[in-house]
């Protein structure tokens, strides 16, 4: 500005042509760009086939990790055993009842609870990544996604990943939705 | 600004217009950050709401199945309406009609992803075999659906050959 006025017969920059540009790129721009960004979870379905021939072969011990959704909570159940309730409703109950009785909201499901179990459960069985949901009929489609988030990764502890970045710990990423109770 | 004035004669004010500009620069550059091409779209609504997720991996394109509260869409084709019943609690729910649904299979959503499956074998088989068909389907699905609803779908599109799923979500915080 001081040169400006030293100088009175200096040009000064005419910056309507730019003006008129910018002007048009920003609503162009705005119209463009996204706020959200998507994310996908996979999943498959359940294979259906004819059970596997019986072999001689001691068969290989797995986990086949299940999580049931009802209206009462989570019940977690391995290949041969249900995890008991420690609720106030004892064995009968499920593994983590919700925070609020009759589960009327996705967020009254005791999540981090699940977390924190199926931490336990990675910790145990290192090498298994799959885990099968099975809700019922009314379970809200949020809840179910809530769900697959909180068996994904438990984001209180990092591990490094196969690239040497290190990433939230990963629990059961492969998420496969069963039938569910009718 | 009192200085420009008296250079011109007082009277005469210009448009000052560098503040402007500077406003603008600060918005074109975010908006050029913020700028990107997904090859996904969703067009939110009322009858459209995506969950939230923690989740990272990004979309791939793929058969676009839209469930929200009202109706069925798959690739911007109208399939069904969905029906919305009060239970004797009060309750809303969302169900597919009766007469929509052979089983749990819907029918014209079964004969659509049948008719996209075969397309999409023709096409990848003219195109060599790096266009195996994979059988997969984005689900976009309306937040509050009941599961029976989502098994419905997912079910009919598994008989009709797409059995790998993408579930659709807003990548957030939890």
């Amino acid at each position: 500005m001081s040169k400006g006025k030293r100088n009175a017969e200096a040009e000064e920059l005419d910056l309507v042509p730019i003006m008129n540009l910018v002007t048009i790129l920003i609503p162009f721009l705005l119209m463009a760009s996204s706020f959200v960004t998507l994310a996908a979870i996979d999943s498959t379905l359940p294979a259906i086939g004819p059970p596997a021939e019986p072999s001689d072969e001691e068969p290989e011990e797995t986990l086949n990790l299940s999580i049931a959704i009802t209206d009462e909570g989570y019940t977690i159940m391995g290949s041969d055993a249900v995890l008991k309730s420690e609720g106030p409703d004892g064995e009968k109950g499920p593994t983590l009842p919700c925070k609020r009785s009759g589960c009327d909201t996705p967020d009254s499901y005791d999540t981090k609870g699940l977390t924190e179990m199926l931490t336990e459960i990675k910790d145990r069985w290192d090498d298994e990544e799959n885990v099968i949901l099975v809700p019922e009929s009314h379970i809200s489609y949020e809840t179910l996604i809530l769900t697959m988030d909180a068996a994904r990764e438990d984001p209180s502890k990092t591990e490094t990943g196969d690239d040497g970045q290190s990433r939230k710990k990963l629990l059961f990423p492969n998420v496969v939705i069963a039938g569910g109770a009718q | 600004m009192p200085k420009k004035k008296s250079r011109r004669g007082g009277a005469e004010g210009a448009l000052s217009i560098t503040s402007m500009m500077d406003m603008m620069t600060i918005i074109l550059v975010f908006l050029l950050k913020s700028y990107q091409t997904e090859n996904v779209s969703v067009a939110a609504s009322d009858d459209l709401q995506i969950p939230i997720s923690t989740a990272e991996k990004s979309p791939k394109l793929a058969v676009n199945v839209v469930v929200s509260r009202k109706d069925i869409v798959v690739d911007g084709e109208f399939v069904i309406d969905l029906e919305q019943t009060v239970d004797d609690n009060g309750a809303q729910t969302i169900e597919v009609p009766d007469d929509e649904k052979r089983g749990q299979l819907i029918a014209k959503l079964y004969d659509l992803m049948l008719a996209k499956a075969e397309t999409a074998k023709d096409l990848g088989a003219k195109a060599g075999e790096d266009f195996e068909f994979k059988g997969e389907v984005l689900l976009q699905v309306d937040k509050r659906m009941p599961f029976s609803v989502v098994r419905e779908v997912m079910f009919t599109a598994g008989q009709a050959q797409f059995g790998n799923f993408r579930f659709v979500v807003i990548k957030g915080s939890g």
